[in-house]
């Protein structure tokens, strides 16, 4: 199993190549990169100032000198693939370059964000598994009786609701309209000056509507998958035998079934993780909380491709690592895997 | 039209689950409906009655200020118009559509500013967003976009991936596990992201934006596909037809497609929905189509800036939620009758 892994592990490196690799040459070779960008924006702002243009070699008002230094500093003096690997190097030493926009390195400010996504992410992961194995459990057993039915529709309602528009319907209701909770951010701005009691309390407050808008989407997804999984297995023989020998379909389910169907739930183990991390841009930008999504929104929309790339590093770096997790869990949960 | 009895039934099963077949029906009338879209929601007349001569202006060239006797000759103001004719009272009339506003109009009330609020006796059922433009008239024509965009997207997306996924499963070898990799790579891609990214640098119109989102997205099929070819290939009738000497291609069109596409038939729905949900989330970030586009996005983004006025969320999220609602409950209907799932335990 062990060299099952470190092989695993090995593969991760291609295809992280072939991720960044993607998206490097994407972000190259699209017209209007950072470049052109930085050019038009400046031939703007001449215009709006109206400075007439003195040299008229060109339509370009930066001068050919900051042309150079722009393109050094976005390595596009050299070829794609050299540049890649330059950039590549400094990955691998956690140097993710200097953000133009806070002028601190990347990796600091995206560090500076994982409490918060971490926050929302391992909440969201507890309280997704805590309720969605006893609920599938509960419908599997009911199958087909009204709890089902009706659980089935609120599950599925959630399911059809994205969770962008779920965080806006509680934040018009419960943040606009009826002031109950806080309309967004993480904490509130006396947060230091607090008791820990009020502390907690305040955390807690920002953090409801957030959380349940994760939460709607997650929850269809594991609950359905927690019920079929577990029909499945009782309809297969091992329970059948087990109940011939005697055992209530109570124990049936508790001893048998459950440790089997719980094998599709830790496949999905490792994905959740990844997006623990990650968090979701839309939540965070609808409810302002100043997570890795968030930060990711911001610094596309401020053009802040140093950052734009640290994130996308990260957050395919974290994706990877699931999916290892995730055959990990596998095999801790079923040992009948063989890794070969 | 001739119906295999087993494709039969699974239409008759679809028909038997009344809460997906409503909702598919709803929807397809829907669908219809916001083709014609120009009928429901126009600033331009429906009808025309003038010196007892009709027109409809609807469709076509816009027709000038001074053809119906007024003093100007850029395009005819007909709510202007309808005033007009109603004082006069000289047997000329305008009929307008039910909501006499186009999508792209910004319509302030003097002495105010907008976003107007709703009300009957403008006209504007569910108000105007901040830059005065008939929310009902954006849904209308939003709806209309994001459905063609995600029928676009579901065709290229289907199209891509079923050809690739086939191929792969049936001829397996190097095709096969260069194709393995390539899709690796692209499902640990943060997609959204990455469609942000690129579209972020180059602003995107409809057919670009479709362009990026397939490209990111042809292997959510792909997989499926490889499968169910890989273990229809595998099986006797296959063998037989290439013993009678079938071609591959006439193999893949003629037998494996046709005993796979149950598969892809109960993805439809929810990629229709995923696609809905993609462009409307773009818009509201920002990184969609570009404004003045009507979008639910957009609205979505107006609604979070000016949650005081309630109606713009309001009347958005209400279409979303009911056209998704509707969406999933086709989906779940759909893979109820193609691919039932039949349970038997003992109790």
């Amino acid at each position: 199993m062990t060299t099952y892994f470190i092989r695993r592990l090995l593969l991760t490196i291609p295809t992280f190549i072939g991720i960044t690799l993607l998206v490097f040459v994407i972000t190259r070779f699209v017209p209007g990169g950072p470049v052109e960008r930085m050019v038009t924006q400046a031939q703007i702002a001449n215009a709006e100032m109206g400075i007439e243009q003195i040299d008229g070699v060109g339509g370009s008002t930066l001068s050919e000198e900051q042309l150079a230094q722009l393109n050094a500093y976005y390595g596009f003096d050299k070829p794609v693939i050299i540049s890649y690997f330059l950039w590549l190097k400094k990955v691998l030493t956690f140097d993710l370059g200097t953000s133009s926009r806070y002028n601190e390195p990347v990796w600091d400010i995206i560090v500076e964000r994982f409490p918060v996504s971490i926050f929302y992410g391992l909440l969201t992961l507890v309280i997704t598994y805590s309720v969605c194995i006893p609920l599938g459990i509960l419908k599997a057993i009911k199958h087909s009786t009204p709890i089902d039915h009706f659980s089935s529709a609120l599950v599925f309602l959630g399911y059809a609701i994205p969770n962008y528009v779920f965080g806006i319907i509680l934040i018009s209701l419960f943040a606009s309209h009826w002031d109950i909770f806080p309309l967004g951010g993480f904490v509130s701005y006396e947060f230091d000056d607090l008791t820990f009691f009020e502390k907690v309390v305040d955390l807690l407050r920002h953090a409801v509507l957030p959380l349940l808008s994760y939460l709607i989407g997650s929850f269809a997804v594991m609950t359905m998958m927690m019920k079929n999984s577990l029909m499945d297995n009782l309809a297969a023989d091992y329970v059948r035998t087990a109940m011939a020998k005697g055992l209530t379909f109570k124990d049936a389910i508790l001893k048998h079934a459950i440790r089997n169907s719980l094998i599709p739930l830790a496949t999905s183990f490792g994905h959740t993780i990844s997006f623990v991390l990650t968090g979701s841009f839309l939540v965070e930008t609808i409810f302002n909380i100043d997570g890795m999504g968030l930060l990711g929104y911001e610094s596309l929309v401020e053009r802040d491709y140093p950052v734009v790339l640290g994130i996308l590093v990260i957050s395919s770096g974290l994706f990877l690592l699931g999916n290892i997790l995730s055959d990990l869990c596998v095999a801790i949960v079923d040992p009948r895997v063989q890794f070969n | 039209m001739h119906l295999h009895p087993l494709t039969a039934k699974k239409i008759q099963r679809f028909k038997s689950i009344k809460r997906g077949y409503w909702s598919g029906v709803i929807l397809v009338l829907l669908m219809v409906l916001s083709c014609m879209a120009e009928l429901i929601a126009n600033s331009r007349a429906l009808v025309v009655s003038y010196n007892n001569k009709l027109y409809f202006p609807t469709y076509g060239a816009f027709i000038p200020g001074n053809y119906f006797g007024l003093d100007y000759k850029y395009e005819t103001n007909y709510r202007q118009l309808k005033h007009i004719f109603q004082q006069e009272q000289s047997g000329n009339w305008v009929l307008m559509p039910p909501i006499p506003y186009n999508p792209y109009e910004s319509n302030t009330i003097a002495g105010q500013y907008p976003p107007h609020a709703p009300s009957w006796s403008q006209q504007h059922y569910l108000g105007t967003d901040a830059a005065g433009r008939d929310v009902a008239a954006r849904i209308i024509y939003g709806f209309r976009l994001s459905m063609a965009f995600s029928m676009l997207l579901l065709i290229f997306n289907y199209a891509i991936g079923t050809t690739i996924g086939c191929l792969m499963g049936y001829r397996g070898g190097a095709f096969d596990i260069i194709f393995q990799r390539i899709i690796e790579i692209w499902s640990s891609v943060p997609t959204l992201y990455v469609i942000m990214i690129v579209a972020s640098i180059m602003i995107p119109d409809f057919w670009v934006l479709i362009a990026i989102l397939v490209f990111f997205e042809w292997i959510g099929i792909t997989w499926y596909m490889r499968t169910s070819t890989y273990k229809e290939k595998s099986r006797t009738y296959t063998l037989a037809a290439k013993a009678l000497g079938a071609s591959d291609s006439r193999i893949i069109l003629h037998h494996l497609l046709p005993n796979s596409i149950s598969v892809l038939i109960t993805f439809i729905p929810f990629s229709i929905a995923s696609g809905i949900t993609t462009l409307t989330a773009l818009d509201y970030l920002g990184f969609g189509l570009p404004p003045p586009t009507p979008s639910w996005g957009e609205l979505l983004r107006q609604g979070i800036g000016n949650l005081s006025y309630h109606w713009i969320a309001g009347s958005v999220v209400t279409a979303m939620v009911c056209i998704l609602t509707m969406v999933t409950w086709v989906g779940e209907a759909v893979r109820e009758s193609f691919d039932p799932k039949k349970f038997t335990y003992y109790e």
